[in-house]
């Protein structure tokens, strides 16, 4: 599949995730995107994994603590300044679930994307808005090359004899994380400009047209929208 | 008629003294241009003028005229030049656009408008006349730094430019392939300035040599340590207490890298490793420094073990120059001040490691390894970007250094090899006795 379908077809489910109102219908595209980005490689995907779950964990986790829906309390504490007397009641647990949901699967559309999808295809596939597609498949390399960055920073410092563990000893790699990130962007900016990056009249390599497989996607994509504004 | 004129070209980075002074060059069609000179005398501001990076992409104070195939480059903008001009820049990892390697080579071909049905073949063509036709569907994350120069340079190559740019475009490939790349780019067609740290690689090949030396050209011969040195390469048997044994070590990333690897490292002898690309100097020097395990085999290691990465300029985490040194050795500012004065940077032990030059951040990272006087000391590919008078310094410090402690150098650079090593180890067993 060209990854131009792919890329709809994953949009479309994530606006499928936002739009629909029931939460097992978001649970199911939830798992299904699951399902899906577990073909990524077990060392890449783990930190994708971690943040779209864990992200979608701590909304199920301090929703029931800043909403006041419902009338069927659970749970009764005491009165905070600004918040409120604390409770939880059973739809805020449902609302919070609900959108717990709906976070982690818009954000496991995204790891699908930048674990799975051929960038450069997609990039060389864009016939309009190509600088912007451009932006948004550098940015996506963004993770991967800070995971390269921080292993060679604690390889260097092991080299050393300098072991870094704990929450402390990884806090110190932010700097130099944000520094390098800074010269390289600064590098390429350089070298995209050398290269011709932006003078007028560029081509693109020839494409290989759509097959049934991208035309089908196309169409499973705007059905994952109208579906989950009318049914789901 | 001249392809390139330079006239009495001054320019300052801002906020900086003059980078280039005073400097008027021209370079005709077809001829081969080797650009020689310290680190920071303004080698790589030339080449950046030449492709009009320097002043539309740095800004600064630009005094002077410099003309590429008739265009002004004050009044051309770098993407307007490509094509024309060619850059291949010191460090590949950093011009890297795209994630597979088919993809990157047609980018520069893409954005100067060549038809779309001629761009896969010439950009297949320019893998395939580097030797990495092999590489074209391969993601550029999984390359070794040789492969990628590799690439880097089909992606210039693929231009057919008038005027081709080399920032040391062999600064990670082995001899047999840095030969192959400056007689590639020589047979080109275009013609090519390169810049080098490793005369003997260029000079064979060039017409001519352009020496620069605080921003100014210098006319005469070149200075005694530029000039080619033969390496002649010793073949001393292992000798001293071992500090580290490799015993029957074998290693895997995603393909076996080695197999049944044995070495031992005495106390007092300094051990070159070479090899071509890929070969796994790395891997080895990892293994002995403890910070890979064997997948079979053992490594057996005495005392404390100190590793220095390629390209460990990147790698630095402090805020200041003299606690970069001291975390090594829980804080010491004093230890460190020390080291730092012994590799010439007692001047800059309160800058910020990022603010220092590239090869001053080399000698701070190796000042951050040293300090720990090691037992084993492994350092890979310690020459890269270092100019001859520095490499010399380099080799008395740690010939000065060596009878304390064992060392193991993976290098590609021969000249060096010859005057530190005591004994060279070559990952492709059969070459040890060419090489010798």
């Amino acid at each position: 599949m060209r990854p131009a379908a792919a890329a709809a077809l994953l949009a479309g489910l994530a606006a499928a995730a936002l739009l629909a109102h029931r939460t097992v219908s978001v649970a199911a595209i939830a798992a299904l995107l699951l399902v899906v980005c577990l073909r990524a490689p077990a060392g890449r995907r783990r930190l994708y994994l971690v943040g779209a779950i864990g992200s979608g964990l701590a909304v199920v986790l301090v929703t029931p603590f800043v909403e006041t829906i419902g009338s069927h309390p659970l749970w009764t504490g005491p009165t905070v300044p600004v918040l409120g007397q604390l409770d939880v009641t059973s739809e805020e647990l449902r609302n919070g679930l609900f959108q717990g949901l709906r976070l982690t699967a818009v954000a496991l559309a995204f790891a699908v994307y930048a674990l799975l999808l051929d960038h450069d295809r997609l990039v060389q596939s864009a016939g309009f808005a190509r600088r912007s597609v451009l932006a948004i498949a550098l940015a996506t390399r963004l993770v991967p090359t800070l995971e390269r960055d921080a292993a060679g920073l604690v390889e260097a410092l092991r080299g050393r004899g300098v072991e870094v563990s704990g929450a402390r000893g990884r806090a110190r790699l932010l700097s130099p994380l944000l520094a390098g990130s800074l010269e390289r962007a600064l590098n390429l900016a350089e070298a995209m400009e050398a290269r011709g990056y932006g003078r007028p009249g560029a081509t693109r390599a020839l494409r290989p047209s759509w097959s049934a497989v991208d035309r089908a996607a196309l169409v499973a994509a705007a059905g994952a929208v109208a579906i989950g504004v009318l049914w789901l | 008629m001249a392809l390139a004129t330079v006239q009495a070209l001054t320019f300052h980075y801002p906020g900086a003294p003059a980078a280039l002074r005073d400097v008027s060059l021209q370079i005709e069609p077809g001829e081969v241009v080797a650009l020689l000179g310290p680190s920071g005398s303004g080698k790589s501001t030339l080449l950046r003028a030449l492709a009009g990076l320097v002043p539309h992409f740095h800004g600064g104070r630009f005094a002077g005229r410099v003309e590429v195939a008739g265009l002004d480059t004050r009044r051309t903008r770098p993407a307007e030049l490509a094509g024309t001009v060619a850059t291949l820049f010191q460090d590949p990892e950093d011009q890297v656009v795209f994630t597979r390697v088919e993809a990157e080579v047609a980018f520069g071909l893409e954005n100067v408008g060549t038809p779309p049905e001629e761009i896969r073949l010439r950009a297949a063509a320019a893998l395939e006349a580097v030797g990495a036709a092999g590489l074209a569907s391969r993601p550029v994350a999984e390359l070794s730094g040789g492969e990628l120069q590799r690439v880097c340079l089909a992606s210039v190559l693929a231009l057919s430019p008038e005027l081709l740019l080399l920032d040391e475009p062999t600064s990670q490939l082995d001899p047999d392939g840095a030969a192959a790349a400056i007689e590639l780019a020589r047979s080109s067609g275009a013609a090519v300035v390169v810049s080098e740290q490793r005369p003997e690689r260029v000079l064979d090949a060039c017409d001519r040599v352009v020496f620069l030396e605080e921003g100014r050209l210098r006319g005469g011969g070149l200075p005694d340590a530029w000039l080619p040195r033969d390496a002649v390469l010793p073949h001393g048997e292992p000798a001293g207490e071992p500090v580290c044994r490799l015993e029957e070590v074998s290693f895997a990333y995603d393909r076996p890298v080695l197999d049944g690897v044995s070495l031992q490292i005495g106390r007092g002898e300094v051990v070159a490793l070479l090899g071509p690309n890929g070969s796994g100097k790395t891997t080895i020097g990892k293994l002995a420094a403890g910070l890979l395990e064997p997948r079979a085999g053992r490594v057996v290691r005495e005392g404390r073990a100190c590793y220095l990465s390629q390209d460990p300029g990147r790698y630095l985490v402090a805020e200041r120059a003299d606690e970069e040194a001291a975390l090594a050795v829980g804080g010491d500012l004093a230890r460190a001040r020390a080291a730092l004065a012994q590799m010439g940077l007692a001047d800059h032990v309160a800058r910020h490691p990022r603010d220092l030059s590239s090869g001053e951040r080399e000698r701070l990272a190796l000042a951050a390894v040293l300090v720990a006087e090691p037992d084993l000391l492994v350092l890979d590919e310690p020459t890269r970007g270092i100019d001859p008078e520095r490499k010399d310094e380099l080799v008395r410090l740690l010939r000065l250094q060596a009878a304390g402690r064992a060392t193991l150098v993976a290098t590609n650079d021969l000249v060096f090899a010859s005057a530190l090593a005591d004994r060279v180890v070559s990952t492709v067993p059969e070459r040890e006795a060419v090489l010798a």
